[in-house]
Parts: C-alpha cells; sequence; structure tokens
C-alpha cells in the first residue's frame, strides 16, 4: 500500500475518534462533566444495535434509528435527570462529578457483562456498505469513510453555529459559568444540560455502532478504545472543537503511516506496538505537554475532601481515647480475616485474593483518601509489581541472580517505587481531571507496552513459595498475605498519624494554604505516591501468586477505573473500607457470575451522591443513630449525659444559645449538676464568661433536689400515655422558655425551697406532676 | 540588620503587553507594620505573590534578610520565615483547630522520613538532634517545642476553647482569627497578610489591628495589603501606595495620605478621605 493508501485507511478510524472527541467536548462545555462514561454508553449502545439487527432481524436503519435516536439520547436525559442534575443542584465539586461518571461507567460495563458476558464477537453489524469509491487513478477510499467525514463535518458546523450564533449557544455558556445565576436569569438550566447530555451520549452510541465492525465487540475493549480517543480532547485543552477534530484525524493518519515501516529488534516490537496504540501514547503525551486544560469552573476538580469526610485522628487526649475505643473494631476484622482459615481448600484459595486486592485498595486510600490525588493508574503498579517479582524469582531481570519467591515479591514491590516516583512528578502541578488522565494514560501505557508484549510478560512460571527450604501450604500462605496486609496497614497508620498525617491531610484539604505555612507540598504528593505504588506493587504481586497465573487482563487500564471507584464507594479515607472493599468484590465474584461486582459497585457508586464520605462515613452514621437511640431506649433520662446541641456561633468569643442547652435536657435545673458532663460539649465552642453566665446563675439544687427532680421525671414517664406537649412557658426559674408541665413545678422546687422548706417542695412537685398529667419525652 | 528584613528590590512582572508590576522596591522591616494600597488593578495582588512566591518575577529580586528569595517556591519561602495568610481563608476544614496550628508549627523542619519509618518521638528527637546542628546553621531550626508554641498562641488570641473544633465548622470571623494564629505558630519573621479585614466586622477589625500591634510589638514584620483603607491608616507605620503597577508615594500614613497622586485616585473615594478625617480629628 502506498502512503496515500494508509493515509485515507486512517481517516474512517481518525473521523471516529472525532465524533467521540465532539461528544465528549458537548458534555464537557454544557455541564462541566467529562464524562468517563462515554466509552460505557458506546459500547452499551454497540451491543443492543447488534441484538437488534442479528438476534432480532430488524433491517439496519430501524435498528440504527432506534439506536441512535431513542436509546442513546435516552440514556443521555436519563443520566442528566437521575444523577447529574442533583449533583449540579448542590454544587458538587468537579471531582464528585468525575466520580459519578466512573460510577456510570463501572454501572454500565457491569450491565453490559451480565447481559453479553466478557466474551468477544466479531459479527457487529455496519451502517455503511462495505463499498469504495474511486477517488483518483488506483485510489480508493471506502464509503464509511467518507460518511463518517460528512458527519464530522457536520456535527462540528452545527455545533460550532448553534453555540456562536444562536441564544441557545448563549444560555450554554450562561449555565457553564453559573447554573443557578443562570436560573435566576431566566435561563432554563437543566433543558440546557439535558440537551448537552442527549448530544453527547447520541454521539457515544454513534461512536460505538461505528467502531464495533471494525474491531471486536467486546465489553472492556471497546470501552478502552473509547476512552483513549479522550487524546482528542486533551489536545483541544477542553475547549476548542477544530483541534479536536484535526487531532484525531492526524493522529488516525498518522498511526496508519506507521504501518509501512517495519524496524528489527526491541525497537521493531514498539513500532509494532505503535501502530494499534498511538491514541493512548499520544494522550500521555499531550497531557504532559499541554501546559493547561480550560477547566470550568477554576479547576478544582482535584478537591478529593468532598468524598474523604475525615480529618486526622485529633492529637492530644481526644484522639487517645478515640484510638483505645478503635480497638474492639479492630480486633473483630482481624478475627474476621483470619476465618478464611477454618474454611474448605477451594473456598480459602478464593479467600486469597481478600488481602492481595486489599493492599492494592489501600494504596488507592493513601493517595486520594489521605493525599488528596485521584490517581486512575494502580493496575499498571500493581501489575508492575507481579511482574517484576516474577521475573526477579524467574532471576530474569536485568540479569541479576533468581531470587526467592517471598523475597522477590518484597524486592519487586520496592523496584515499583521509581515508576511511583515518576508518576507523581506530574501530580506536583496538576490536580483533577489532569492528574486523573495521567495517570489512566500511564496506565494504559504500561498494560500496552509491557503486560500485553510477550517479550515481557510469557514464558514467566510461578514457582511455590518456600521458606527455609519448605513449600509454603494453602494456610500459610494465606497468613503471608495478612502479615503483608498488616505491613501495608502499618505503613497507612503511619501515613495518617502524627506530623506526617497532619501534613498530608493539610495538603489535601487547601494545598496553597499548605505551603503558605511551610508544608512541603511536593515532596508530600511526590512521598504519597511512590508509597501507594510500593504498596499497590505487593498487592499486585500476591494477587498473582493467589491465581496462579500473571494475565494481563487482571490489570488492565479499566481494572484501575473500577477499582479507584470501589474505593472511593467504600470510602477513600478510610484503611478498614478498603479491606471491605476487597472481601465484598471477592466474595461476589467467586458467588455470582462474571460482571456481578461490577455491576454492584456501580450502583453503589451512583448512591454516593446520599452518602458523600462512601459507605465508610455512612456506617459510620448509622452506628452514629443507633448508638444514640439506644441510649434513648434503654438509659434512663436522668442519668442520660445531654445531648450535643447544634448551636451556631455568630462571631468569635460568644454563644447566643446557651438556654438551647438546658430546655433540651428537658430537666431544667438539674442543668447545673450535671454541669461537668456537659462542659465537655460546651467547650467544644469559643465560649466566653458572660456567654456562660445563664447556665451558672441557674439555679444549683441540692442533693435532695437533684433526688425529687429525677422521682418526678420517673414519675412523668410512667405517665407515658398522657404524653403531650405543653407549649407555655413558666416563671419557674425564669432562665428558659423550654419548660414543661412536670419539669415546671420541679423547676421552681429547688429555687423555692433550696434548703428551708423539703415537704412542701416535694408536695407541690407531685401535685403538680399528677395534676397537669403532662410529661415530656423526647 | 540581616534576619528577617523583607525587600523587593526593581521587581518587574508582565503579562503579555500589560506590566503589572512596574519596577517597585519596597520594604517590610522587622517590628513594623507595612501597608500596601491601590486601587483595583494597582498591581497590589500581583505584588503580593511575587513576594510569597505564587509567581516569580520577571526582572528584579526578592530579598528575605540577606539570602534571594526570588526563585523559591512558597513552602521553602515559608519555612525561612515568610507566612503569609489568604484573602479567602484557608484553613484545612477536615483538621481541628489546635492540629491547624500544629501544622504551622512543625513545618519549619522537615523529618517526614521520621513518621513514615514510625520512629517513636524519642528516636525521632535522636535524629532531629543529630540533624539539629546542620538545620540551626541553615536557619530552618525549630524555635521551642512545638506543642507548647501551639498552646501559647491559642490561649494569646482566646482560641484555647475551640482547641478541639474541626476547622470546617467555623464561621468567618473565627476561620481569620485560626488562620492568623497558624501563621503565627509557624513563627515568621515576616508575615504576609492579604486583606485580612473582608469578611469582618467592626468589632473584629478592631480586635484584628489589635493583634497586628501586638504582633509587631514582639519584632514580627507586618505586610498588609488591604481595600480596607479604615485598617491600613489605623494600623500601619508606614504605606506604600501603587498607581497602575507603580508605586507612587510611600512614607508614613499622613504623607502618603496628603500625596497629590494619592489624593488625585482616591479623590472620590470616601472611605480615605473619611479615614484621614478620623485621623486627624484624634
Amino acid at each position: 500500500m502506498t502512503s496515500i493508501d494508509l493515509g485515507l485507511a486512517g481517516i474512517s478510524l481518525g473521523a471516529i475518534a472525532a465524533l467521540s472527541g465532539i461528544g465528549l467536548l458537548v458534555t464537557y462545555r454544557t455541564n462541566g462533566v467529562l464524562n468517563l462514561a462515554q466509552g460505557g454508553i458506546a459500547t452499551l449502545v454497540a451491543y443492543v444495535f447488534r441484538e437488534m439487527v442479528v438476534e432480532w432481524g430488524l433491517p439496519i436503519w430501524l435498528a440504527a434509528v432506534l439506536a441512535l435516536g431513542v436509546l442513546s439520547p435516552g440514556i443521555g436525559l436519563l443520566l442528566e435527570r437521575l444523577v447529574f442534575r442533583p449533583l449540579a443542584r448542590r454544587r458538587a465539586s468537579a471531582a464528585e462529578s468525575l466520580v459519578a461518571s466512573l460510577g456510570v461507567l463501572v454501572l454500565i460495563l457491569g450491565i453490559t457483562a451480565g447481559l453479553w458476558g466478557l466474551g468477544s464477537r466479531s459479527d457487529a453489524p455496519s451502517i455503511f456498505p462495505a463499498d469504495s469509491v474511486r477517488l483518483f487513478g488506483q485510489t480508493r477510499i471506502g464509503v464509511d469513510a467518507l460518511a463518517e467525514l460528512a458527519m464530522v463535518v457536520v456535527f462540528a458546523i452545527v455545533i460550532g453555529l448553534i453555540s456562536a450564533r444562536t441564544s441557545f449557544g448563549r444560555q450554554i455558556r450562561a449555565v457553564v459559568d453559573d447554573r443557578q445565576l443562570a436560573e435566576l436569569s431566566g435561563v432554563p438550566a437543566d433543558r440546557v444540560a439535558a440537551a448537552g447530555w442527549a448530544a453527547g451520549t447520541t454521539l457515544a452510541g454513534l461512536t460505538g455502532v461505528l467502531l464495533a465492525p471494525r474491531f471486536q465487540l467486546n465489553p472492556y475493549g471497546l470501552t478502552l478504545l473509547v476512552l483513549e480517543t479522550f487524546a482528542v480532547v486533551v489536545a483541544a485543552r477542553l475547549s476548542s472543537m477544530p483541534v479536536a477534530v484535526l487531532t484525531a484525524l492526524g493522529i488516525s493518519i498518522l498511526q496508519s503511516e506507521l504501518r509501512q515501516f517495519t524496524l528489527d529488534g526491541d525497537a521493531g516490537q514498539i513500532l509494532t506496538v505503535l501502530q494499534s496504540n498511538l491514541f493512548i501514547v499520544a494522550l500521555l503525551i499531550l497531557l504532559l505537554a499541554v501546559p493547561k486544560l480550560r477547566e470550568l469552573g477554576g479547576g478544582d476538580s482535584g478537591a478529593t475532601s468532598s468524598f474523604s469526610s475525615r480529618g486526622a485522628p485529633p492529637s492530644g487526649r481526644v484522639g487517645e481515647a478515640r484510638y483505645r475505643r478503635d480497638y474492639l473494631g479492630k480486633l473483630g476484622g482481624f478475627a474476621l480475616l483470619l476465618a478464611p482459615l477454618t474454611f474448605a481448600p477451594s473456598d480459602l484459595r478464593s479467600a486469597f485474593q481478600v488481602p492481595a486486592l486489599a493492599l492494592i485498595f489501600l494504596s488507592m486510600v493513601i493517595v486520594t483518601g489521605y493525599s488528596g490525588q485521584i490517581s486512575l493508574g494502580v493496575a499498571g503498579f500493581a501489575g508492575l509489581g507481579a511482574l517484576l517479582s516474577l521475573k526477579l524469582a524467574n532471576g530474569e531481570l536485568f540479569g541479576l541472580p533468581a531470587l526467592p519467591g517471598i523475597w522477590a515479591m518484597l524486592v519487586g514491590a520496592l523496584l515499583v517505587a521509581p515508576v511511583g516516583l515518576i508518576t507523581g512528578y506530574p501530580a506536583i502541578r496538576r490536580r483533577g481531571l489532569t492528574l486523573a488522565l495521567t495517570t489512566f494514560a500511564v496506565g494504559a501505557v504500561v498494560s500496552r507496552f509491557v503486560f500485553e508484549q510477550p517479550t515481557f510478560a510469557s514464558g514467566l512460571y510461578i514457582d511455590p513459595l518456600t521458606v527455609f527450604g519448605h513449600a509454603l501450604s494453602d494456610k500459610a500462605f494465606y497468613i503471608l498475605e495478612l502479615l503483608s496486609l498488616g505491613l501495608g496497614l502499618l505503613v497507612v497508620r503511619n501515613l495518617h498519624h502524627g506530623r506526617l498525617g497532619r501534613a498530608l491531610l493539610a495538603v489535601r484539604d487547601h494545598s496553597s494554604g499548605a505551603a503558605a505555612v511551610g508544608v512541603d507540598v511536593r515532596n508530600l504528593k511526590l512521598l504519597a505516591f511512590t508509597v501507594s505504588s510500593v504498596v499497590a506493587g505487593l498487592g499486585g504481586a500476591l494477587l498473582v501468586h493467589s491465581s496462579y497465573s500473571f494475565a494481563a487482563d487482571d490489570f488492565a487500564p479499566l481494572q484501575s477505573l473500577l477499582w479507584f471507584t470501589a474505593v472511593v464507594v467504600f470510602g477513600a479515607d478510610s484503611a478498614i473500607g478498603a479491606i471491605v472493599a476487597a472481601a465484598f468484590i471477592v466474595t461476589i465474584d467467586v458467588l455470582a457470575p462474571a460482571g456481578t461486582s461490577t455491576l454492584a459497585i456501580g450502583i453503589l457508586a451512583l448512591a454516593l451522591g446520599w452518602m458523600p464520605g462512601g459507605l465508610a462515613s455512612a456506617v459510620r452514621g448509622v452506628l452514629r443513630l443507633l448508638a444514640q437511640y439506644l441510649a434513648d431506649s434503654f438509659v434512663d433520662p436522668n442519668q442520660r449525659a445531654p445531648r450535643p446541641v447544634p448551636v451556631r456561633i455568630s462571631a468569635v468569643g460568644h454563644l447566643p444559645a446557651t438556654a438551647g442547652i438546658v430546655g433540651n435536657t428537658g430537666l431544667p435545673g438539674i442543668g447545673a449538676t450535671l454541669g461537668a458532663a456537659r462542659s465537655g460539649h460546651v467547650t467544644r465552642w469559643p465560649l466566653s464568661e458572660g456567654a456562660l453566665g445563664p447556665l451558672a446563675g441557674a439555679p444549683a439544687p441540692t442533693p435532695f433536689g437533684a433526688a425529687l427532680v429525677a422521682a418526678v421525671a420517673r414519675y412523668a414517664a410512667a405517665q407515658a400515655d398522657q404524653v403531650t406537649r405543653v407549649s407555655g412557658s413558666t416563671n419557674g426559674s425564669g432562665s428558659d422558655g423550654a419548660l414543661v408541665g412536670s419539669a415546671a413545678a420541679t423547676g421552681s422546687a429547688p429555687a423555692a425551697g433550696t434548703a428551708a422548706r423539703p415537704s412542701t417542695a416535694s408536695g407541690t412537685g407531685m401535685g403538680a406532676g399528677s395534676g397537669a398529667g403532662t410529661g415530656v419525652r423526647r | 540588620m540581616s534576619r528577617g528584613v523583607l525587600q523587593g528590590v526593581g521587581l518587574v512582572r508582565r503579562y503579555g503587553g500589560l506590566t503589572a508590576v512596574d519596577h517597585v522596591d519596597l520594604v517590610a522591616p522587622p517590628g513594623m507594620i507595612t501597608g500596601l494600597i491601590g486601587p483595583n488593578g494597582a498591581g497590589k495582588s500581583t505584588l503580593f505573590s511575587l513576594l510569597t512566591g505564587v509567581e516569580q518575577p520577571d526582572e528584579g529580586q526578592v530579598l528575605l534578610g540577606t539570602t534571594d528569595i526570588s526563585r523559591m517556591r512558597p513552602d521553602i519561602r515559608s519555612r525561612r520565615g515568610l507566612v503569609q495568610t489568604f484573602q479567602v481563608p484557608s484553613l484545612f476544614p477536615t483538621l481541628t483547630v489546635a492540629d491547624n496550628l500544629l501544622v504551622g508549627a512543625e513545618n519549619r523542619r522537615r523529618d517526614y522520613a521520621g513518621g513514615l519509618l514510625g520512629l517513636s518521638a524519642q528516636g525521632r528527637g535522636r535524629v532531629s538532634r543529630t540533624l539539629g546542628g546542620l538545620l540551626e546553621r541553615t536557619g530552618l531550626a525549630p524555635k521551642g517545642p512545638v506543642d507548647q508554641v501551639v498552646e501559647e498562641v491559642l490561649a494569646s488570641l482566646g482560641l484555647s476553647d475551640i482547641r478541639d473544633t474541626v476547622a470546617g465548622t467555623l464561621p468567618t470571623g473565627a476561620l481569620r482569627l485560626v488562620e492568623f494564629a497558624r501563621a503565627l505558630c509557624a513563627q515568621p519573621d515576616v508575615l504576609l497578610l492579604d486583606e485580612p479585614a473582608s469578611g469582618l466586622d467592626n468589632a473584629e477589625t478592631a480586635k484584628l489591628a489589635q493583634l497586628l500591634r501586638q504582633t509587631a510589638a514582639r519584632g514580627v514584620g507586618i505586610l498588609i495589603v488591604d481595600h480596607d483603607v479604615d485598617l491600613v491608616f489605623s494600623v500601619v507605620d508606614q504605606v506604600y501606595a501603587m498607581v497602575g503597577g507603580k508605586v507612587v508615594a510611600s512614607g508614613d500614613p499622613q504623607t502618603v495620605r496628603d500625596d497629590p497622586t494619592v489624593r488625585s485616585v482616591y479623590l472620590a473615594q470616601a472611605p480615605l478621605a473619611a479615614a484621614g478625617q478620623a485621623q486627624e480629628r484624634s
């Protein structure tokens, strides 16, 4: 083939990549969401299209209309309404939208894999006839390429005209600038956003339908192809449509032109890989070369604190007390992790993956949960750890002597550190979207150029691990895994505690604020990336040993996305969450058909909107509620410590709502005796002496008075069937307006009869209690 | 006179054709409060970024003491004693107030490796003692035990009651104060404050002014950039007035206020006039 023929052959793929890029840009410019689910949607639509044509026997034109005119925009409208509109309403950060789109991707992958399996199909129908048109001489161009090129031109012009010349275009810009403000000025923001989504997903569907017949139809493969077209929008710096189109055509034609060259040796091999992977290489290079993406909304998308809700364990006494309380939970968790040792041999082998996966997840807790970077390339680190340790064990690495298996694992994991360090460098200046894409590209490049290459990744054999010449039994291997997990947890603990932990969280919470007080932001980010890559590498090495094989698919770039989503779902800043997530995924994979765990993670990811801190913080919240409920049900109200009262401070130094605290116990007068207990809450707020006035000035009951109050309260509780709320205030202590019936009398009792007339006070108390017949329970 | 003087010498910063900062010389001596005023677009913020290290000058030098820090990153400048606060308070919302301050206090010295290896405080102590001499010579050594510094600052600013409150739950006034406290914990030689009074009510502003004077009295040099000319003229010892990227007047507040260029720029602006009258009356 001549150079011209090759170039023309590249046009078709380039046009499809351009369509995908236009779709991404349309969604981004109308909603501020870089739709990572684009690939998933393309795959789903392609599968449905094939189903309609091949299985149902519909004519191609009808199937195309249904798939592209109904299904694709329908998906967009649905996503906008159910997922992204709620996020936009509460002004969720770009990081949350990014994770939501990851959730959608994972969900769609789960659905696709669940419905059609993970196998490849090569019978995807093509919309266009397989004809070609003669251009000149012997040179011909395919009808599909011409049609696709025409579509690109039409879409680009139409969208360009809409955004530049119509009032709708102006509305789009207004909505993207400030959705709330645009709505206040009468712009139908929801409709604009929905239109953007519908257009974006339609183009995604079109991409899928056009790509499927050119390659094999396979849930992960096709999705990845579409994700590679992100190179196009990066080149366009997320804004310029013509640049996107030209880049798409340029990369594709160049990739096609590379086919006319052949080289020998290693260079030849790299060339071969480049001939089909130029897009992913371009993505990485562009991300490193393009100075800055034109992110919408100030590019705050690095602020991952929104899904890592917890701070450092507080220093000082408070922290120690809380830490001690945690021991029980930790012991319980450890016992659960030991449980597989009692399993049948086959089940124990299934459990092998849990600690390995947990280590990989822990590595993401370090990078995302503790230092606030979005990293979507963890599978690359894990795979490298696995590969390097196998090579070391086989004695094939840099001429090093063969190491015993266990040492090979540790050294192999450590050898990942330089890669982590290098990946961390872009993270110094980049946050959010750019960093997410960069790490993803690193993972994908490593996967394509290393894991999938026979020179590196074939002919490796996995020897059973030995200790002092004895092969490890299954149980011993599991214990080794737990020890490794323990090591990982130790590293995580050290990263989360003390000065280092505070500094990392400071970087996560506000990196320029951290730099302003001397925190070494640069080295801390590098440290997080490096340590995380080692932990992931160790996890990867264990994973390979637990499945007895090295498969490139286990460390495919899409795995990173799935794993990242799982970690965020289970609480990005929770080490326990990481272990639970691993157990969850492995359990489902063992019990249910392939793809089910992906589906489950996807569904949970969409629920993130309702539980911003992930499952870990949701569980923390539920436990708190449960504890509160138990306390309310079983603890005598008199013995109960007062609840913390939400108090707003208007300025430093005074607290306007002290009366509310007294009222909330429901038992005036008892306030002072509980003073010590209450101070635990009160001192959390800036209180001046003056503000404490009403509390300190409240009548202090004698021991007898307090006993009396308790007796009356118990009596009132016994009258529970007559419970009503008394709205009127009393003149008893006068210090607060939330006094209630039975308490009204007692309120006056200590005031009036502190020492002098106990019997009368008692009489009044009982009388009022029964006479009014009211009480209050809260 | 070597340590602790912040100096800008012939600073220039251009954006394309626009010269935002045009050959500016500026000195913020220790123990004095220096103000930087100017209308919007005068180049105050750019100059501030050049001093803090967020941006680097096209020409000229930023000196701290005798050291040229023009090319240093903000965190390195901070460890050398040049600490800034932000226009929008920049606390770490998930940490408690005390921990926010600790981050400030702890980071004039680096020993993250010790933390990672899980060395005990004693172990780390040994390591720091070994490194101590070295740190002393580079001027990076901490000036006192960290916890003690934090407790002192908490107490002196009246923040002890909220020491265990998570910073994200505080109102703006408190945020500003805590951010100021955090900057103090870093034991600065020079404090750079970007609009410290924005978002504060009158009482809080007055309290802030008092705090600034106390801090300066302890030998810290303070540079304030603020639109609130009331605050600036009420606390500063010297003022620089910028217009169009250049310093048009500098000196004590009285001189600057009487400067014809400053007057012409601010003539229509009531706050300055009011401030001037207020001070003349007093």
